[in-house]
């Protein structure tokens, strides 16, 4: 047996097996990795909101991007770390990014409801960037139920909105992943959580992390594929990533619980267009802005069918919809939301040059 | 061997894992997807929600009987933190209202300073032109004077004027009332004219005869003469008859 065979034959997977289970076990010995966000100034701050500013590395548009996640994960995953980074990638290609932070809700924010959270808080926060941009008008983009928050947003406000961007948003709550009769228990108010909202007053994050666990109890996967591929460091970085944003999941006030099941899930009331927020009236035929939706094909979480309404309600003529490959974080995750807006959005941002010629 | 690959156990490991997750969680989605489970379900969040409640307040009783604050006092103090940002929210919306308010003024204030600087030099070449115009205004009224001066002498002319057209006017009157009574005396004068130049016509016609009976004796005396040789004869015979006809 030549050298070379023997170092193929049993060097090199003798290696590979020693870097792998040394992997693991830094990961099971060592802390959760830190997150570094993209280079960022604090715009604005209320209870436990936060409006960061992430500017552009090379300034090209004009018009700033106003990102919004779920209220149900951290905000995070759109700044997870260089090189698959979504607010990262926008800064690089000429973006300013305006990024708005839920936070993590305590029990003296039990009462706030979605009423509270997309008047006083996402419509305050848009409000300071455009303040802050010194632009004209924004471009929103929402992502899962931040795309939800942000339809609404968009339909109800007077602020200059010039696009919206909507990703793996659920519209249609009457279809999900969960089981038929659960829907249908819960549209019948045979399952409730209002009392189980009322009794925990702000339901903490473990119960929300339960709740995702749920909708997959056996949920060994990310884990086999650790094992797999853990002699790949790269990989490995990205999975420790997104281990802990995946286990990290925030609060959720109370009120604003209830009345997303109540309004949401059980009367589907966004799509119906009944859904009142802050006493104005949530039509999604007032969204005139172009707009972009895109889904991922092997979304798990948020269907399709639950994106797809939007383009038949809202009023835009310029309406763009597209599937990606990728599961409902993917495309957050690594960071190609990112080069998935920019096309769309280079057509629909206001250029600099255009400004000072 | 002669592909170069080796054994991977944990590709087969991954394979089998994956087909038992999606086949246990199918098992647990269809175990699940039944009215009754729901209602189990149902019924288990409310009794644990009922009993949480119960914990609660039984845990609030305790503290107040024990002066310990809970959570509950610490939501209570953050909530008035959060009330005051909410007020420091508001007023720094009203500042900044304020500041754009004050901005515009400022604008509004610097665009008039701007426009007073303008009025102001404009006055000033105003006053400038005005000057020139006073000094020019003043020669005026000196030759507005002497203008004045000339019409008072105009009006005195005038007068004067107006006087003698009356007297014109008198005395056109008076030539009327003579021409009028002219009028009567010429054809008086006329007739006695005409009558005068008959007269005279006659006194002519016989004038007339007068030289053609002296024509007729000179022409006599010139026969009378030819007879005479002396040129010196005839002219005083003529004279003669000149002075002795005189």
């Amino acid at each position: 047996m030549s050298t070379k065979a023997l170092e193929s034959n049993f060097l090199l997977p003798i290696k590979r097996e020693a870097k792998r289970w040394n992997q693991l076990y830094k990961i099971m010995t060592e802390p959760k990795p830190e997150i570094v966000p993209t280079p960022r100034e604090c715009v604005w701050k209320k209870n436990k909101t936060t409006l960061w500013f992430h500017p552009a590395k090379e300034k090209k548009y004009e018009t700033p991007i106003f990102l919004v996640y779920s209220l149900l994960n951290k905000v995070y995953i759109l700044d997870i770390g260089e090189g698959s980074s979504v607010v990262g990638g926008l800064t690089e290609r000429g973006y300013d990014v305006y990024l708005l932070e839920w936070g993590s809700p305590g029990l003296e924010d039990s009462h706030l409801t979605l009423d509270n959270y997309i008047i006083d808080y996402l419509e305050n926060a848009v409000k300071r960037a455009l303040r802050h941009s010194e632009a004209k008008d924004i471009t929103m983009a929402g992502y899962c139920l931040g795309g939800t928050a942000a339809a609404i947003l968009t339909s109800i406000t007077n602020l200059p909105i010039k696009n919206l961007v909507l990703a793996a948003v659920p519209i249609d709550f009457s279809i999900g992943i969960v089981p038929d009769k659960w829907l249908e228990g819960l549209q019948k108010g045979q399952l409730s959580f209002d009392r189980f909202a009322d009794a925990h007053e702000t339901i903490p994050s473990e119960f929300l992390y339960l709740m995702f666990r749920m909708l997959s109890p056996v949920y060994g996967s990310p884990k086999i594929n650790l094992i797999t591929r853990a002699h790949d460091e790269k990989y490995v970085e990205k999975w420790r990533r997104m281990d802990k944003w995946t286990k990290d999941t925030a609060s959720f006030a109370g009120a604003a619980f209830k009345q997303m099941f109540n309004d949401l899930y059980r009367d589907n009331k966004l799509l119906k267009g009944d859904l009142m927020i802050g006493g104005r009236k949530v039509d999604l035929k007032n969204i005139k802005c172009p707009l972009f939706v895109f889904s991922c094909s092997r979304d798990n979480l948020v269907l399709e069918q639950q994106s797809l309404p939007v383009m038949e309600l809202v009023s835009s003529e310029d309406k763009t919809y597209k599937v990606y490959e990728g599961g409902h974080v993917s495309l957050a995750l690594t960071g190609a939301f990112a080069g998935i807006m920019d096309p769309w959005l280079a057509a629909h941002s206001q250029e600099i040059h255009e400004v000072l010629t | 061997m002669a592909t170069g690959k080796t054994y991977d156990p944990f590709a087969g490991y991954k394979l089998v894992s994956e087909m038992w997750e999606k086949q246990l969680n199918g098992l647990l989605y269809k175990l699940t997807d039944n009215k009754e489970f729901v209602q189990t379900a149902n019924i288990g969040l409310d009794a644990y929600s009922r009993y949480l409640e119960r914990l609660r307040k039984n845990q609030e009783l305790i503290a107040a009987f024990m002066n310990i604050p809970t959570k509950k006092d610490v939501a209570n103090v953050a909530k008035l933190s959060i009330q005051v940002e909410e007020k420091m929210d508001i007023l720094e919306e009203q500042i900044w209202n304020l500041q754009e308010g004050l901005s515009s003024l400022n604008k509004g204030n610097l665009e008039m300073f701007q426009e007073t600087v303008k009025i102001v030099t404009q006055m000033k070449t105003e006053f400038q032109k005005m000057a020139r115009e006073v000094s020019e205004t003043k020669n005026m009224k000196a030759d507005l004077q002497e203008l004045r001066q000339g019409l008072v002498d105009m009006k005195i002319i005038q007068v004067n004027i107006q006087e003698l057209r009356k007297e014109i006017d008198g005395i056109k009157s008076i030539k009327v009332d003579i021409k009028q009574l002219n009028d009567s005396k010429e054809s008086n004068h006329f007739q006695s004219d005409i009558q005068e130049l008959k007269l005279g016509v006659a006194e002519i016609s016989n004038m007339k005869t007068d030289l053609a009976a002296m024509k007729s004796l000179i022409e006599k005396d010139k026969q009378k003469k030819k007879k005479e040789p002396e040129k010196e004869q005839d002219k005083e015979l003529v004279l003669t008859g000149v002075s002795k006809s005189k």
